[in-house]
C-alpha cells in the first residue's frame, strides 16, 4: 500500500476565478481567497467585538481589547510616544499576518504567508513606507542614519556602504524569515504526516510527532506576527528617534 | 471593606480599576520578567536567519551588478564581503540590543526619556 503524499502540494496556487486583464493574469486564486478571509475575520472580530462598548467587556470585546493593547503598548515601548500616529498601520500588519498564519494551520486550508510575494510585499511597503517617513521628518538628515558618528573619513569609505547594505537588506530579512519559517513548518509536517500514513501501525510515532509539531507551528505562527510586527516598530523608531 | 464608598456601581467599579491598576504597577518585575522571555524568544527567532540573508542577498546584488556594469567579477566579491559584513552588523545589534541602526539607543528607556530625547535634537 503505497500513500502517495506530496509535501508541497499544499502549496499550489490555484486560479479560483480566472480574470485576465490586458495579458496579465489577475486570477482571483486560493491565497487571494484566505487573504480576504483573514481580512474580513480581523475586521469582523474588531467592529464586532467592539460594537457593545460594554464597560465590563465580555469575550470577544475582551479579545479585541487585549489584541489592541498588546500591540499599542508594542509600539509605545519601542517606537515611542510619536510612534502611535502609525498604530493603525503596525496594529493592521500584526492582525493580518496573526489571522493568516492562524489560518493556515487550519487543515485544508491555504497558508497565505508560506509565499514569499505576500511576505515580500508587506516587508517592501514597511520598508519603503519607513523611508519615507525618515525622509519626510528629517530630511536629508535622515542619510545620517548611514553614518557612523566619531569615526575617521577613511573607515567611512568601508562603513558607510556596509551601513547602505546592512539597511537595504531589511526587507529581505522581514519577509524571508516569515515565509521561510511558515513554508519549513507546514512542509514538515506533511512530511510526517506522510511517514504516519505510510507505514501502517507503527505510523503512531511519527503522528505523536506531529501533533507536537502542530503545537510548536501554532506557537511560531504566533511568534512569527510578533517578530515582523515589532521589527517594524524597531525600523519605524530609526526613523523618527534619529539620533 | 470601607464604609466611604460610593453607592454608584460605576463609581466603585473605577474605584477598583484604580486600585487594580496600582497593584499591576507594583507588580511591574514579574511583568518584565515575562516579557524578557518573550523577547528573547522573539529575538532568537531573528538572528536565525539574519547573516544567511545578508549574505545571499548582497551576493546576488553584486552578480547583477556585474551583469550591468560588466565588471566581473569585482562586484560579486567585494559585496560578497560587504555582505558578511552587514549580516554580521546586524547579529552583533540585534544581540546587544543595540537594534537597528547607528547610535540606536535601547528602546526600554521610558518614554520621559524618549521625549527629552527626541526634544534634545536640534535637526
Amino acid at each position: 500500500m503505497a500513500i502517495e503524499i506530496q509535501p508541497l502540494e499544499q502549496f499550489k496556487i490555484e486560479r479560483l476565478i480566472p480574470i485576465h486583464i490586458g495579458g496579465v493574469d489577475v486570477s482571483y486564486t486560493n491565497a487571494a481567497f484566505l487573504m480576504t478571509i483573514a481580512v474580513v475575520l480581523v475586521t469582523a472580530l474588531i467592529v464586532l467585538g467592539t460594537r457593545k462598548r460594554a464597560l465590563v467587556p465580555g469575550r470577544w470585546q475582551s479579545l479585541a481589547e487585549m489584541s489592541y493593547e498588546f500591540v499599542a503598548d508594542m509600539v509605545e515601548t519601542n517606537v515611542g510616544h510619536e510612534g502611535q500616529e502609525f498604530f493603525p498601520f503596525v496594529f493592521t500588519l500584526f492582525m493580518f499576518i496573526l489571522f493568516a498564519n492562524f489560518l493556515g494551520m487550519v487543515p485544508y486550508s491555504y497558508a497565505v504567508t508560506s509565499q514569499v510575494v505576500v511576505t515580500f510585499a508587506l516587508a517592501a511597503v514597511v520598508f519603503i513606507g519607513v523611508t519615507i517617513v525618515g525622509i519626510v521628518r528629517h530630511g536629508f538628515h535622515f542619510l545620517r542614519l548611514f553614518v557612523p558618528q566619531g569615526v575617521p573619513v577613511v573607515l567611512l569609505l568601508l562603513l558607510v556602504p556596509i551601513e547602505l547594505l546592512s539597511y537595504c537588506i531589511r526587507p529581505f530579512t522581514l519577509s524571508i524569515r516569515l515565509f521561510a519559517n511558515i513554508l519549513a513548518g507546514h512542509t514538515m509536517l506533511a512530511i510526517f504526516a506522510g511517514f504516519a500514513a505510510s507505514i501502517g501501525l507503527l505510523g503512531i510515532f511519527p503522528l505523536a510527532i506531529n501533533i507536537l509539531l502542530v503545537a510548536l507551528e501554532v506557537l511560531v505562527a504566533a511568534l512569527q506576527a510578533y517578530v515582523f510586527t515589532i521589527l517594524t516598530c524597531l525600523y519605524l523608531s530609526d526613523a523618527i528617534n534619529l539620533h | 471593606m470601607s464604609e466611604n464608598r460610593p453607592p454608584d456601581p460605576l463609581a466603585r467599579l473605577g474605584e477598583e480599576i484604580d486600585k487594580a491598576r496600582a497593584e499591576r504597577v507594583r507588580r511591574q518585575p514579574a511583568v518584565g520578567d515575562r516579557s524578557a522571555m518573550q523577547q528573547g524568544l522573539g529575538l532568537g527567532v531573528r538572528i536565525g536567519i539574519e547573516l544567511f540573508v545578508a549574505i545571499v542577498v548582497s551576493t546576488v546584488l553584486g552578480w547583477a551588478i556585474d551583469r550591468w556594469f560588466g565588471t566581473r567579477p569585482w562586484g560579486m566579491i567585494v559585496l560578497f564581503f560587504l555582505g558578511i559584513a552587514a549580516g554580521m552588523l546586524n547579529v552583533y545589534r540585534a544581540v546587544t540590543g543595540v537594534s537597528g541602526a547607528v547610535g540606536y539607543r535601547p528602546p526600554n528607556a521610558d518614554a520621559a526619556a524618549a521625549k527629552s530625547r527626541w526634544d534634545d535634537e536640534d535637526c
